[in-house]
């Protein structure tokens, strides 16, 4: 199940809900989340199932064979075991296909690939996993002593197929003892909304109009055409991810746990290193920590250390070579950034920064988007106007026309202006009068109102889908 | 709880109130009027289809088909878009673009290997299974059957494209699609019409008729090349064809009627007075005189919402619909349908299509199953065969009054299974003298569907 569903909006969400604040007792609390969470996992991955709750059941007996070690070697040896385990899972899903291709066009052979249907959040949940069981070695956290509870960590549907990949220690205590307020509740609804609606509304229309410039033939693509929708596809990829995490955040709340940020206004950055601070936080987070560091951080060997996140990071995002590709591209901008630019970007103007920035992310984003080499290569070069293109033809200019509102609305909702200006009036009413309290008290609740049956609008119209039988 | 606070009140009291409405409601509907397909049904649960997880797909798009108000919300949606669109006097719409239709009973057609000449239709493109194709019935149309694509978006990092796009501009109050010339496509016209001439000889005579779109003669005073040129298209074309082949000349008596009621303004089809003047120029080429308009009783079907519409849904093109102008046959007739192995006696002018949606089916009573003829009181011994695509619907009507038989065909549908014979047998078989291709220029522009065409010169549809 995905969160931008109708079911998950109109069926499970509101059952789990009610049922969720009948029941009194914390464990049977917990109980019912665990069981909503297999549901939720089981509507889109009914085989999976199993592999979900053997992967649970063997990272919890790591947990508390690796805590009750004595023996240094021994417990190493442990970690080392589950962490290879977990990686193994991965690979094994998400990756035979690709290894099998790449070895058969590298040694001549001609395996076929088997055909291995990738378990949706796979990703995720194994490292989740990995951070549990390095945690735990580390004594940064005690195991959990309960099956149950250790399965609501790894299987709570609010971040259990598209993240963030909340770590153990940041919500061990909320499984036990977390307090839901009205107040949170509250909170969480809007976080939702406001998550919903990024999907939704700004996501998905972006990702029809990019679709427009990068789908199509791209011989006939002008410079203004693709520069255009690569942004759209810039804003489809940030809502989309972003509203997934906000969605999370928001659910968290409803149910009394507090997740971390995982996005942080990145499009506001001056650098691609200020950049992978400010986005997927918790993804940059776990390489730093369970990667980077361990490798030796910027002590000894930067230059392979930085290769090995990013190469990683780069294969994180899907088993293809244009991913790896793409955390390439940002190891050799983040290495130029950290040797050569940094002192220059934080000298001139914010301005040129922020364009040095755009252009930068822009192609990157291109690597994300083709999947198909040939494309990109054509896509990129098209970037840069060769082959005599067009600077600009009429569908670009008159799809920029047409979806100008969107654009700035888009613009708009990257930077942190809405915070900021909902800061100043929370100030100004706590000074001033109780009229203005009154109007922003109920102002808002309404604008959320309207954004949330707007979004469920669209996500009703997205199912339109018109089948035109006859060529008509 | 001790307090609830009104966005948790209103969030909350809203979904529950459409999953309670959804839940009691029990007339769900079945058929999509505007999206012309029929809705997806509960699905049968099964434990197999519980475990590789097709009953939840199937469910969840049942759940969403069939949501309450749904017709509703997406024109709500269409009016909340409109909007924020800015309306410079052009607005650019992409749409899909159609796919084919399966023939129920035989994989007819795509299954067969690609020829070589691949369009740019049917790329193929590495995602990661962000799309699968699941197919669904088409109850309320003989011929039915059709792709589906997967509506549910896949959380965070799946990407899909898809090549597959039409360009619509909405222009002057009408829905105009784009041309873009595709050369290996066109080519793949040229040839397989050729091969045609080459494997039926001189014994029967081929016309080609290629129909372009109204984006033809739309005038873009801002925008020159939008649209690239259908007739130079036309041109290149006819300096390929066999010379034996007649093309028929139907870009310039349409452009002298440019001014007229020739195209609709929300479907894509030309109207039947624009197909009249094409098959003037038909005539023409014959050496014959053509009917005069004169002679037909015409009626009109108000309130056509067309192709263009539904792809589009433009509120400027639902508050100003088409009329269908219909000009009734005076040759007395009979026509019978095959589809499969049964037949059927039907009218070439089928005014019970008026009370749809899909009012162009008025014309040869939606195109013709299997394959259709229309047998006439003018026993002049001349036989013809329409191999067509739906603009021949709009054209065959007048053909009538010149011969004994017309046979129908259309690539899509027809199926060597069925009739055990390829085309060139079937025109054999009946004796048939004169062949004419009508197609609309995006079709010729399609090799996807030509294709569908030259797998019907063999036999077996799948050996080439």
């Amino acid at each position: 199940m995905v969160f931008s569903s109708l079911i998950f909006l109109c069926v499970f969400l509101p059952l789990t809900t009610i049922l969720y604040y009948i029941i009194r007792d914390r464990r049977w609390r917990n109980g019912l989340l665990v069981a909503a969470s297999f549901v939720f996992y089981a509507w889109g991955e009914p085989g999976y199932v199993i592999l979900l709750l053997v992967c649970g059941l063997f990272n919890y007996f790591s947990g508390l064979t690796i805590e009750k070690s004595k023996d240094p070697n021994k417990k190493k040896a442990k970690l080392v075991l589950a962490v290879s385990l977990n990686i193994l899972i991965l690979v094994f899903f998400k990756y035979t296909g690709f290894l099998i291709e790449n070895l058969n066009r590298l040694l001549g052979f001609t395996v076929s690939a088997p055909d291995i249907y990738l378990p949706v959040g796979i990703s995720f949940y194994t490292f989740k996993a990995i951070s549990y069981v390095v945690d735990i070695y580390n004594g940064k956290v005690p195991a959990q002593k309960s099956y149950w509870k250790f399965l609501l960590y790894i299987s709570l549907f609010h971040h259990l197929v598209a993240g963030p990949i909340i770590r153990y220690q940041d919500i061990a205590e909320e499984i036990d003892c977390r307090e839901e307020t009205p107040e949170g509740v509250r909170d969480g609804v809007r976080r939702f909304i406001a998550g919903l609606a990024k999907k939704v509304i700004l996501s998905n229309t972006a990702a029809e109009i990019a679709g427009t410039f990068l789908d199509g033939d791209l011989s006939r693509l002008s410079v203004a055409g693709a520069w255009l929708g690569i942004l759209l596809f810039a804003f489809r990829i940030y809502f989309d991810f972003s509203g997934y995490s906000d969605m999370a955040i928001g659910l968290g709340k409803m149910f009394g746990f507090n997740y971390g940020e995982n996005f942080n206004y990145p499009y506001i950055s001056k650098s691609l290193t200020e950049f992978w601070r400010r986005w997927h936080i918790s993804l940059g987070t776990f390489f730093r920590d369970y990667v980077y560091i361990p490798l030796g951080g910027n002590r000894k060997c930067l230059i392979r250390n930085l290769l090995v996140v990013w190469f990683l990071t780069g294969l994180w995002h899907g088993a293809s070579w244009n991913f790896i590709l793409w955390g390439l591209f940002n190891f050799v901008f983040i290495v130029i950034e950290k040797k050569l630019l940094k002192r220059i970007l934080e000298r001139i103007p914010g301005l040129f920064s922020r364009i040095y920035f755009v252009i930068v992310t822009l192609v990157g984003w291109s690597f994300f988007y083709f999947t198909d080499t040939a494309r990109l290569l054509v896509f990129v070069r098209a970037l840069f106007g060769s082959e005599r293109r067009n600077f600009i033809n009429p569908d670009a200019i008159i799809l920029l026309q047409n979806n100008c509102v969107f654009i700035i609305l888009c613009i708009l909702a990257s930077t942190p202006i809405l915070k900021y200006l909902s800061g100043i009036t929370e100030r100004k009413i706590e000074e001033r009068s109780k009229l203005a309290a009154g109007v922003y008290n109920i102002g808002q609740p309404f604008a959320y109102t309207v954004v949330f049956i707007v979004s469920l609008v669209f996500l009703v119209s997205q199912t339109y889908n018109p089948f035109l039988y006859f060529q008509f | 709880m001790r307090k609830i606070y009104a966005e948790t009140l209103i969030f909350f009291a809203i979904l529950i109130v459409f999953g309670t409405a959804n839940l009691i409601n029990t007339h769900k509907p079945e058929i999509s009027e505007v999206e012309n397909r029929a809705l997806a049904g509960k699905p049968v649960f099964s434990a197999a289809n519980l475990f590789n997880g097709k009953y939840f797909e199937e469910y969840n798009n049942y759940y969403n088909d069939t949501f309450i108000l749904r017709d509703e919300m997406i024109l709500l949606c269409r009016d909340i878009k409109d909007t924020f669109t800015v309306d410079s006097g052009y607005v650019l719409v992409v749409a899909e673009k159609d796919k084919l239709p399966q023939v129920p009973g035989d994989d007819a057609g795509l299954s067969g290997e690609e020829s070589g000449n691949g369009s740019e239709n049917h790329e193929e493109t590495a995602s990661d299974g962000g799309e699968k194709i699941v197919p669904a019935q088409q109850e309320e149309t003989e011929t039915g059957g059709g792709e589906k694509k997967e509506q549910a978006p896949e959380p965070g990092l799946e990407l899909e494209d898809d090549g597959n796009m039409g360009y619509w501009l909405l222009v002057d109050g009408k829905a105009v699609e784009l041309f873009r010339f595709n050369k290996e496509a066109i080519d793949y016209y040229v040839e397989t019409i050729n091969m045609y001439q080459e494997k039926l000889g001189d014994k029967v005579k081929l016309y080609s008729m290629i129909a372009p779109t109204a984006g033809e003669f739309t005038l873009m005073k801002r925008y020159r090349n939008m649209t690239d040129s259908q007739n130079e298209a036309m041109i290149y074309i006819n300096s390929k064809l066999h010379p034996d082949i007649t093309a028929v000349d139907v870009f310039d008596a349409l452009s002298r009627h440019k001014d007229e009621y020739i195209y609709f303004r929300t479907d894509h089809h030309w109207t039947a007075l624009g197909a009249y003047y094409a098959y003037e120029a038909f005539m023409n080429a014959r050496g014959e005189a053509a009917v005069p308009l004169e002679r037909y009783e015409m009626i009109t079907v108000d309130n056509f919402l067309g192709s263009a519409y539904t792809k589009t849904l433009s509120k400027e093109l639902e508050d100003n619909p088409d009329t269908i102008q219909v000009y009734l046959p005076f040759t007395k007739n009979s026509f019978t349908r095959y589809s499969g192995n049964a037949t059927k006696e039907v009218d070439v002018i089928d005014l019970s299509y008026a009370e749809g949606k899909d009012k162009y089916l008025i014309f040869i009573s939606s195109g013709g199953g299997t394959w259709s003829v229309i047998r006439t009181e003018v026993k002049n011994g001349k036989k013809l065969l329409v191999m067509k695509d739906s603009f021949g619907n709009a054209i065959a009507p007048f053909f009538l009054p010149h011969y004994e038989e017309i046979y129908i065909i259309d690539s899509r549908f027809y199926s060597t299974a069925h009739t055990g014979m390829s085309i060139p047998q079937f025109i054999e078989h009946h004796g048939i003298q004169e062949v004419v291709f009508v197609h609309y220029m995006e079709d010729v522009n399609w090799a996807e569907f030509m294709q569908t065409v030259r797998n019907l010169l063999f036999e077996d549809e799948n050996t080439q």
